[in-house]
């Protein structure tokens, strides 16, 4: 918090004190533009400027001339004394008869920078001369953000620590847990015990249960290569894919539209880009190509599915019209590419920059108007999974409607017109002219109406975007683009781009963007993804706010492991799967998850990782296990998405997924267990406890039929009632059943019932308990 | 208490007092319990102090201590979709009918459409009512009853005259559906007071109000917050909670499949030593249990006597109303009850019918009056209007000047809405239109300055109720938000 001293008091104060000393003239016009004048062009030139329709009160607020002069009461301001400035003392409501602006008092902070700015001698700019500020200077304190901030240092790849007992260590990254814990007087838990560990790999990395047979397996392999043997393959299967391309679609708020027509309606043929992102994973797709695939795929000529990352954005719509609605709209679309963009990719809230500079980071509006032309330049478009011919065919008949609608709609404002003139002033000559347009409109619509019947189904296509332009935006005074301020040449971030700030003329200049963030030497990128990556496998990130590592964030818990790995991926080609062997096969991830009454104590949020934390299946684990064990799971891969999700046996990546969360049954089931708003960006899933997530388990028809199939399967691969638990146990929880679990077991089995068969009832109470929510 | 930042839902019980808590299973505790009463339970017996079990701290619905001492204890808000008009309801402009047809400058204003007609005069007819003598319009004959209890705001104003975003202005505070619903806030800093029922529930007759799940989201918050919707229509309590009853099992067997679980489940527990996860789950579990017998409860109005059920009259909206009677009474802690159009081209926006003909708000006033006023009344009779606040509105209201013939288009420089109860003054009439009722001009009130009012009324400060989420600290009324002092009693 020490590079703009004193941001949370106020913005002004942070303005003021990041200058070295009192300030100069250049500082004090700097204020004016930021802090006073747009607000003048906001709440006041309405009324008070040579372009107001009406000037009120004979005042002018444009020049500085004229703010001297003030109007029919006299000087407007007078410099270096706020007490005798008509203009503060209107601005303060505080004179009963003399309030401005007349539709709503000024926040506090804003009258502050008035009494300051006119205080300060009330400076105004040359307006005859080229602008003196750099607009781009927006009194960050540039280089000891670069230098001190922790994430926009350069990665560095460290040395591994000194630690008492390397021979715990299997993995490099081991160094650094171990000397992290050693440092606090702690120790790592032993390892899991293979039933818990084999379990864990196969949730972390495919999101399903081992089966009974696969836990055999590894028990009795007793080489030290059984777990490598045990990864490999699952990193190789097309689960694996499924299980991480999921964790992505969090990142790129992935769904299928069904928001209504204000946010862009339905867009099912998302299903592409899932299965792009899906197959990326599987294919080790290196982390830089995927990025830059999903950016800007469509003008490198390869992986152009990977923008439906882009268009599966709203893109918002005025409700009627009202050039305000309109506005808003664009700027929302807007901010929804640059905040999955930056928040996903760069760990950045760059969304804050878009009505003020940002208060905390060193981002200013330039910054975020110079991202958002590129976006701006950028449209949704399509791309045909047709022959040419049906194209056409479609197309045609589409022009032909267009065509038609066109007179119809002429004829109705006529009709409209007509009437409206026949309720003042009847006449019989137009009353005969209603009538005649009346029966040609009818025509008209008969003649649409059969187009449409008859009009060829739309050809597939996948989602994509496209280059539309090829100019730079204003700034949008608070966030509102129907009042632009200065050009923001399109260009990377100032504080990531050092003196390298290249004008990006290409297009919309989105594959500038994408080779932006994915420089080996920005600071940001692969610190971003290793972090998630590591959240994944251990329940939490080294850095605790995986979208957010601007000042506002938490800081590292292991700073030199994050860089190591950051420099890892970058070494290693960007290899997403190399990265996950060195994670599973380190000594850190096979910990156990027991407790400890002294760790806990000191570090109860597992922040050193004195153990591996327990975490609850994601309902896609939950989902696909249940289905998995019932031995009901279908796994076959792809496609266009799931409507019924619970009525199907596929695997929950394929559901569809709509933006408002309550378009489908299923959008209320993913929701009831944590599964993320579609929306937006997700940086983690929280982990919520409520009780109607019980109600599902106990009471829903999706896990009556689990525990029948369930029940069904104990009957058919196994003879007795022992056998039976055994192998219920064996497909839950990967482990057998005590003695004790056995003879509950028995003993509710044998008594009498009246509803479901007794071990169906059974069934139902392993698939809902506790245990096999939680991977230890 | 600084913010209501984003805490740990689950903090730690310890073992042995969780342990003691589930000692016997539910067999002798919560589920039995139920039963043996025949899964017939009085409200007051549902509150969670009451419960056997006793409160827990474990829950994220749990009550939790507001920012000062609160005037109301819930929010009841009748949301009029669509936007009624402000001059053909509760800011009555005889100047309408002076100049009807004119267009004086003052009505030169931006609006939706470049409405070029001139005024005109409502189609109904005004009285003065109560003690305080506010002029109503005939069509709410039974609200122009009650207005001794009702406090109208006749200077709100919002960002734009368009259903989607003034909607989502009026019920999350921000233009977009991209942030959590007023009563979510609500929920999160509140908690509930029954936590064997939702702590926020949304109903309407038959339409959603546009923008749907938005008006009762969770957005950002945890998913325990989200409010439940009935569509009114359906009434059934599975249509509240979704899977709430059992259909498989006969009582004894459920209770013996969950005795079965929780053992299970326990001796999980000892072998996990302390794991709070696991704890909130089992307790969680036996609150499912609970629910399955306090929600038909509430949906089951036969104990309610004549004279209250015709006091309320027929229609969904006004077994809505009851409901929300109801469900407050019971201790949920928000309830919003929206109005829907028969007209399928206005049903999600029901009062904007009148773009085509404002005297159709005579039509949808008929289909509400009658359960507000009614609800009013019970509330007061029962002593629950002082700790209940009641608010009437819509996102905007209609302008003065004639769209077509006989129809008026949206104004979003000024409109009505009225509250009730909890902490307002009665009988009271705060800002005020222009002359013939088309823009705000005195002690204008914006939906955030609103939304701070609710929230100082619950006894929550608006800029302290905060959630940390993706870098910033969100809130109800943004950088917005001023209290209106002025109302309060």
């Amino acid at each position: 918090m020490a590079y703009m001293q004193g941001v949370a008091s106020s913005a002004l104060t942070a303005l003021w004190l990041s200058l070295s000393s009192a300030p100069g003239e250049q500082e004090r016009v700097a204020f004016f533009e930021r802090k006073v004048r747009p607000v003048l062009v906001e709440r006041c030139y309405g009324c008070h400027s040579h372009e107001a329709k009406k000037v009120h009160g004979g005042l002018y607020l444009d020049s500085r001339e004229a703010l001297l002069k003030g109007g029919d009461s006299g000087a407007a301001v007078v410099p270096g004394k706020p007490a005798e400035s008509l203009l503060l003392r209107a601005i303060s409501y505080r004179d009963p008869d003399l309030r401005m602006p007349p539709d709503g008092k000024l926040p506090p902070q804003t009258i502050a920078a008035f009494t300051e700015w006119v205080k300060l001698g009330a400076a105004w700019p040359d307006e005859n001369l080229p602008a003196q500020i750099d607009p781009e200077d927006s009194g960050y304190d540039w280089s000891r953000f670069r230098q001190e901030h922790w994430a926009f240092r350069p990665v560095k790849k460290p040395a591994l620590p000194s630690v008492s007992d390397a021979s715990w260590a299997l993995q490099p990254v081991d160094r650094f847990v171990l000397a992290g814990l050693e440092a606090r007087g702690m120790t790592p838990a032993p390892m899991a015990d293979r039933r818990t560990l084999i379990r864990r790999v196969y949730f972390d990395l495919i999101g399903l249960p081992p089966t009974p047979a696969d836990v055999e397996a590894f028990l009795l392999d007793d080489s030290e290569k059984a777990l490598s043997r045990v990864v490999d393959r699952l990193l190789a299967s097309p689960q694996h894919g499924e299980r991480w391309g999921r964790h992505w679609l969090d990142v790129a708020r992935y769904n299928h539209g069904f928001g209504n027509g204000y946010e862009g309606g339905k867009k099912l043929e998302a299903f592409h880009y899932r299965d792009w992102v899906v197959s990326a994973f599987n294919r080790d797709l290196p982390y830089d190509k995927f990025i830059e695939q999903q950016l800007a795929g469509d003008l490198l000529g390869e992986g152009i599915r990977g923008t439906g990352f882009l268009a599966v954005g709203p893109k918002y719509r005025s409700d009627g019209g009202d050039p305000q609605g309109i506005a808003n709209a664009t700027a929302d679309t807007l901010e929804d590419r640059m905040d999955t963009t930056f928040r996903g990719l760069q760990a950045l809230t760059l969304a804050c920059a878009r009505c003020h500079d940002h208060k905390f980071d060193p981002i200013p509006m330039q910054d975020y108007y110079s991202i958002a032309g590129v976006f701006n330049n950028t449209k949704l478009s399509e791309l045909p999974l047709a022959s040419e011919k049906t194209i056409k065919r479609y197309n045609d008949r589409q022009q032909a409607i267009l065509e038609i609608e066109r007179p119809i709609h002429k004829l109705r404002v006529d009709l409209i017109k007509h009437r409206v003139s026949q309720s003042k002033d009847p006449k019989k000559e137009v009353e005969e002219e209603i009538q005649a347009k009346e029966k040609k409109l009818a025509v008209l619509v008969e003649a649409r109406d059969l187009l449409l019947e008859s009009a060829p189904p739309k050809y597939p296509f996948v989602l994509t975007v496209a280059d539309s332009g090829n100019a730079d935006m204003h700034v949008a005074l608070r966030g509102n683009l129907r009042k632009p301020g200065e050009l923001a040449p399109r260009r990377f971030l100032k504080i990531l781009s050092g003196d390298d700030r290249t004008h990006w003329t290409e297009g919309s200049g989105r594959l500038d963007l994408a080779r932006a963030i994915t420089r080996p030497d920005n600071p940001l990128t692969a610190r971003v993804f290793v972090n998630r990556v590591w959240m994944h496998h251990f329940g939490h990130a080294i850095v605790r706010t995986p979208g957010n590592f601007g000042i506002l964030g938490e800081k590292p818990t292991h700073p030199e492991l994050l860089d190591w790995l950051a420099s890892y991926l970058v070494e290693n080609d960007w290899s997403i799967k190399k990265l996950h062997r060195l994670i599973l096969l380190s000594a850190s991830y096979q910990m156990n998850s027991a407790f400890h009454e002294e760790h806990f104590h000191r570090d109860g949020e597992n922040r050193w990782l004195w153990r591996m934390s327990p975490r609850r299946l994601t309902v896609e684990e939950l989902r696909d296990g249940l289905l998995a064990a019932s031995g009901e799971l279908d796994l076959r891969l792809g496609g266009e998405p799931t409507q019924e999700l619970l009525q199907s046996q596929r695997r929950t990546v394929y559901t569809v997924i709509s933006r408002t969360g309550d378009h489908f049954e299923s959008d209320l089931f993913l929701r009831l267990f944590d599964f993320p708003d579609a929306r937006f960006t997700s940086e983690k899933r929280p982990v919520s406890t409520a009780p109607q997530q019980f109600l599902f388990l106990l009471n829903s028809p999706f896990m009556v039929e689990r525990a029948r199939a369930l029940a069904e399967r104990l009957h058919t691969e196994a003879q007795e009632t022992s056998e039976r638990l055994k192998l219920a146990y064996l497909l839950l929880f990967s482990r057998l059943p005590t003695e004790e679990e056995t003879n509950l077991g028995f003993d509710y089995l044998q008594r009498e019932g009246k509803g479901l068969p007794r071990w169906q009832q059974y069934a139902q109470v392993l698939l809902g308990a506790q245990e096999f929510l939680f991977v230890q | 208490m600084a913010s209501q930042r984003h805490r740990d839902p689950t903090p730690a019980i310890s073992r042995r007092q969780m342990l003691s808590r589930i000692g016997s299973g539910f067999g002798t505790l919560g589920l039995a319990s139920v039963l043996t009463e025949g899964g017939i339970l009085k409200p007051s017996s549902l509150h969670a102090t009451d419960s056997l079990l006793g409160p827990s701290v474990g829950s994220p619905l749990a009550p939790k201590t507001p920012h000062f001492k609160p005037k109301a204890k819930h929010v009841i808000q009748l949301f009029m979709t669509g936007g009624p008009s402000q001059v053909d309801t509760f800011d009555h402009k005889p100047a309408l009918k002076k100049h009807a047809g004119e267009r004086p400058e003052g009505v030169n204003r931006k609006s939706l459409r470049q409405t070029t007609s001139g005024l005109l005069p409502s189609p109904f007819g005004f009285q003065r009512h109560g003690r305080c003598g506010q002029w109503v319009s005939d069509i709410f004959p039974h609200i122009g009853e009650v207005v001794d209890d009702l406090c109208f705001i006749h200077s709100m104003h919002t960002d734009i005259p368009e259903h989607a975003g003034a909607i989502m202005m009026m019920n999350v505070g921000h233009l977009q559906p991209t942030r959590p619903s007023m009563g979510s806030w609500l929920v999160y800093g509140l908690g509930t007071e029954n936590r064997d029922l939702p702590g926020f529930v949304s109903m309407s007759p038959r339409e959603q109000p546009r923008g749907k799940l938005a008006n009762w989201g969770n957005a950002f918050l945890p998913g325990a917050y989200a409010g439940s919707y009935i569509k009114l229509a359906q009434m059934a309590p599975g249509a509240a909670i979704r899977h709430l009853q059992n259909r498989h099992l006969a009582a004894l067997e459920q209770r013996q499949q969950a005795d079965l679980l929780t053992r299970i489940n326990k001796l999980l527990l000892e072998r996990r030593e302390r794991d709070r996860q696991l704890e909130a789950g089992i307790e969680a579990m036996e609150l499912a249990f609970r629910m399955q017998f306090a929600v038909p409860d509430v949906f089951d109005t036969t104990g309610e006597s004549k004279e209250t059920l015709e006091m309320y009259g027929d229609g969904e909206f006004a077994k809505g109303c009851l409901l929300a009677r109801r469900l407050v009474e019971r201790g949920v802690r928000v309830v919003q009850l929206s109005m829907d159009n028969t007209n399928p081209s206005y049903g999600e926006i029901a009062w904007d019918s009148g773009h085509e003909d404002i005297a159709d708000h005579a039509k949808l006033a008929k289909r509400c009056d009658q359960g507000i006023a009614a609800l009013i009344k019970d509330l007061k009779r029962r002593g629950l209007l002082d700790e209940t606040l009641v608010m009437w509105g819509g996102e905007f209201g209609r302008a003065p000047t004639s769209e077509g013939v006989k129809g008026r288009d949206h104004d979003h420089y000024g409109f009505t809405v009225w509250l009730a109860g909890g902490g307002v003054r009665g009988g009271f009439s705060y800002g005020a239109t222009d002359e013939f009722g088309l823009s705000a001009v005195e002690n204008r009130v914006h939906v955030h300055d609103l939304h701070a009012t609710i929230l100082h009324l619950m006894g929550l400060d608006h800029e302290r109720l905060t959630y940390r989420y993706s870098g910033r600290d969100y809130r109800l009324t943004d950088v917005e938000g001023h209290v209106v002092q002025d109302i309060l009693a």
